[in-house]
């Protein structure tokens, strides 16, 4: 078998794997077991979509969890406010389409955070049971989230245009911070720091291959984001392969040059932008319903430490790699949070001390190998024969031009 | 909010004039093919200040536009943006109480000198080695850390004179051996794109040191002792009127303005530190080679000056500063493994306004955005929200000067290679 098969082959494997999984296993501690991976997914489709805009573009965003908070928050709060019933509540802000009244719930005299009072409440108490009151269904919300991430990407494509390098990333910086202290400030409207709840993906349970499962179950959302990630990365790689992708490297290698070239630069970065930011925000709201609440701390610059070195590790010019990254690392992380252990007597937490290796291993993989730690085994088997092919080749022409003279 | 609906009206109408100034006034200076640096950001203050009778003489006029373009109509905006705000909210704490103003004027001034003071730190690692350090808040949370711990814990009744030079000698170390580690490759382009490099191991750098003080400090708020009790005294006299009077933890001054004792000590030792460091960079061997590296490396180079050496000297130094601004504030507020994250972030909002590379643009920048939070915290009137946008305010100052003047307020461009971003 020739070695540059192998990673397809391994590829392959993983993906039956990781699809196989959750039928195979029956450990005790199958849903913590499925939570960790399913943190892992998410936390893959983050790092590849930001090493598409890092990586390959040269755009070192640090904004790119400011960007999946809108999609949380726009899902959070269009779920939250905005509700359908056949009669209006004459106390809400309501406006009717068609036969149906779309009721914006304004919230009557909340300003503790743990206070749950609002006009719809108090209709449905009049009402009864008698009048339905629909909820707009969980995938518009991250419809909708995803379409609003690609907006703001947008917006701050448009405005970084003339940015560059460490500008660039004060600006997003920035744009994630304005982002969490707006949010937590405005307690009326998102209950700053004790989060807004969401509906779980499948509220109401469902029904796969004549299986019922119910709200809390882990199989439907491991599904979804599994999908979801192998999604994303069809579609980074078809964009990486085709004519977008090499533009898009022009851009990081050489700005000028690549706009001196004939290569629209200002409708590459934005397009970029648009891209990965639209995948942050879907991954961010979808991952706001499956956790059932969003609260600003996600937005810290933790997290958003995290994500890079979770790209850079894996190897940030490389998604898949990016990816794998990912879910590796999230589930060390995990397995290392409980493996305190004491040397002589002094005890050890790893707690923090796996977040100090971590960080170590981070500066580590950027000095000695900046394409991350996966992405060159992987380059290693498909450009294991290349030396020899070429020799070959260089042989095989010297032969003839030696028979033609 | 009484009249809130003008105030917003107010300012909308300046956004959308400054918005059209900015484009409008570029593409006539293009048109007429005249330089253009500066047409963003007088177009924009003009517009908003303004409006259209402004940009309409602008328009006709099309002077040179120099920098006395560009005060003017930025004195006015912040003019008309205030009159806005008495307007919209006559009952404001800052409409109605001057004393109330001038205490959070003087206060805003000490904060900002110690917020300036750390940003020059980043601001000299930027001009001389072209990276932002993104570990510089981490420095400024280490050095409050090892006074906290030099004074409390291992020497218990230590003076707060050799924790701080202990906290110096420490980060310097830190400083020094993190640029000989992990800096070096980028000088000889052994990486590929210096700049993110940079901007990527220092960021690696902060990770890992806030999680190894984590792990060793523990994560509950520690708080140092004054430094300095001000003595009990009254001027001119014991009875009233008095004009300065002075307790254990604050100062008064004009029985209107308070400050408390361990902002102004640090502020003061700020200043002294500061012409200690201008000294240096003015009248020493070393200071001065470091300044010519950050004019220019190859000709510091053949000068005889090694700008390698340099490079190690200014991140060490820079780092070195924003523990020492760690160091003073420790006794100010309690301290936490986390609390580098904000001054760090307000350290690049003071250095991209005053300018990324210039120590005094640095300065002035750190009393900007000093008065404008002080500003911010007392006028917005709600105090709960006032707080939680504390940070967003700098970013507001970040965002407004990136889009209008790029290079700051006496930014210069830079001409070397790993300088030339922007």
């Amino acid at each position: 078998m020739r070695k540059q098969q192998i990673p397809n082959l391994l590829g392959a494997l993983t993906l039956i794997f990781f699809a196989a999984f959750p039928f195979v296993y029956s450990g005790g501690n199958y849903d913590y077991v499925m939570h960790i991976l399913i943190i892992g997914f998410f936390y893959a489709i983050m790092a590849s979509s930001w090493s598409m805009l890092a990586g390959y573009a040269g755009q070192f965003s640090f904004g790119h969890m400011g960007f999946m908070g809108v999609g949380a928050y726009t899902s959070a709060l269009l779920l939250h406010y905005v509700h359908f019933a056949p009669q209006p509540t004459n106390i809400c802000t309501e406006y009717q389409i068609g036969g149906t009244w779309m009721i914006f719930v304004n919230p009557v005299g909340v300003t503790s955070t743990s206070l749950v009072q609002d006009c719809l409440t108090q209709a449905k108490a009049i009402w009864g049971s008698a009048v339905p009151v629909r909820d707009v269904p969980v995938w518009l919300g991250i419809l909708l989230g995803t379409f609003m991430g690609g907006l703001f990407g947008f917006l701050i494509g448009l405005l970084v245009l003339r940015l560059r390098a460490a500008y660039l990333a004060l600006f997003t910086l920035g744009f994630a911070e304005i982002l969490k202290a707006t949010i937590s400030a405005e307690i009326d409207v998102t209950r700053g720091q004790a989060g807004l709840e969401t509906p779980a993906l499948f509220e109401n349970g469902i029904t796969l291959f004549g299986q019922a499962y119910t709200r809390t179950d882990k199989l439907p959302p491991y599904f979804v984001f599994f999908f979801m990630l192998l999604a994303c990365l069809a579609i980074l790689t078809w964009l990486s392969r085709s004519k977008f992708g090499l533009f898009v490297r022009a851009l990081r290698e050489d700005q000028d040059a690549a706009a001196a070239l004939g290569v629209n630069t200002t409708r590459y970065k934005i397009l970029v932008f648009v891209v990965t930011t639209s995948m942050a925000a879907m991954a961010g709201a979808t991952n706001a319903h499956y956790v059932g609440i969003v609260t600003p701390n996600a937005l810290f610059l933790l997290q958003m430490s995290l994500l890079v070195s979770m790209a850079i590790i894996g190897g940030v010019e490389n998604f898949v790699a990016a990816a794998i990254g990912a879910i590796i690392i999230q589930t060390l992380l995990e397995i290392l949070r409980s493996a305190s252990f004491e040397i002589g007597s002094i005890h050890i937490d790893m707690i923090y001390w796996r977040l100090v290796f971590f960080g170590i291993l981070l500066m580590l993989t950027l000095r000695f190998s900046s394409n991350g730690l996966i992405a060159p085994i992987i380059d290693y088997f498909y450009r294991s024969d290349v030396g020899k092919e070429t020799v070959a080749k260089r042989e095989q022409s010297s032969g003839k031009e030696g028979a033609a003279s | 909010m009484e009249h809130s609906r003008l105030f917003w009206a107010a300012i909308a109408w300046m956004i959308v004039w400054g918005v059209i100034g900015s484009l409008l006034i570029r593409r006539r200076y293009l048109h007429r093919d005249l330089d253009t640096s500066n047409t963003n950001i007088v177009g924009a203050f003009v517009g908003a200040a303004t409006g259209p009778v402004g940009l309409a003489y602008l328009w006709y006029k099309t002077p040179v536009l120099t920098t006395r373009y560009i005060a003017i109509p930025a004195l006015l905006t912040v003019l008309v943006f205030m009159l806005a705000f008495a307007k919209g909210d006559p009952a404001n704490i800052c409409v109605t109480n001057g004393t109330f103003v001038a205490s959070q004027f003087v206060n805003g001034l000490v904060i900002g000198i110690i917020y300036g003071f750390m940003a020059l730190g980043l601001t000299l690692i930027f001009s001389i080695l072209g990276i932002v350090s993104f570990a510089h808040g981490e420095f400024y949370m280490i050095g409050g850390m090892l006074v906290y711990f030099i004074t409390n814990v291992w020497f218990p009744g230590a003076s707060p004179i050799i924790g701080i030079l202990g906290a110096c000698i420490i980060t310097f170390a830190l400083g020094a051996a993190f640029e000989r580690l992990f800096l070096t490759p980028m000088y000889d382009g052994r990486v590929g794109r210096p700049v993110e490099y940079g901007i990527l191991v220092t960021f690696g750098l902060a990770f890992t040191l806030q999680y190894f003080v984590q792990a060793v400090a523990g994560a509950n708020p520690v708080k140092a002792r004054r430094f300095l009790d001000f003595p009990r005294i009254r001027i001119p006299s014991d009875e009233d009127p008095w004009l300065l009077k002075a307790n254990r933890g604050s100062l008064e001054l004009f029985d209107s303005v308070t400050i408390s004792s361990p902002r102004l000590t640090a502020a003061l030792m700020c200043i002294f530190v500061l012409i200690v460091l201008i000294y240096f960079l003015q009248k020493t061997w070393t200071g001065k080679a470091l300044r010519a590296v950050s004019l220019d490396r190859e000709a510091a180079a053949i000068a005889g000056i090694n700008p390698d050496r340099m490079n190690m000297l200014a991140f060490a130094l820079g780092g070195m500063i924003a523990a020492l601004a760690g160091a003073m504030l420790v006794q100010a507020f309690s301290w936490l493994p986390q609390v580098g994250a904000i001054p760090s972030m307000r350290s690049f909002v003071i250095v991209v306004l005053g300018g990324l590379g210039s120590l005094p643009g640095a300065f002035m920048g750190g009393i900007i955005v000093g008065m404008v939070e002080a500003a911010g915290t007392g006028c917005v009137p709600d105090p709960q929200k006032a707080a939680s946008y504390i940070p967003a305010y700098g970013m507001i100052v970040l965002t407004l000067t990136l889009l209008l003047r790029p290079t700051g307020l006496l930014g210069r461009r830079f001409s070397s290679a790993t300088h030339g971003q922007n």
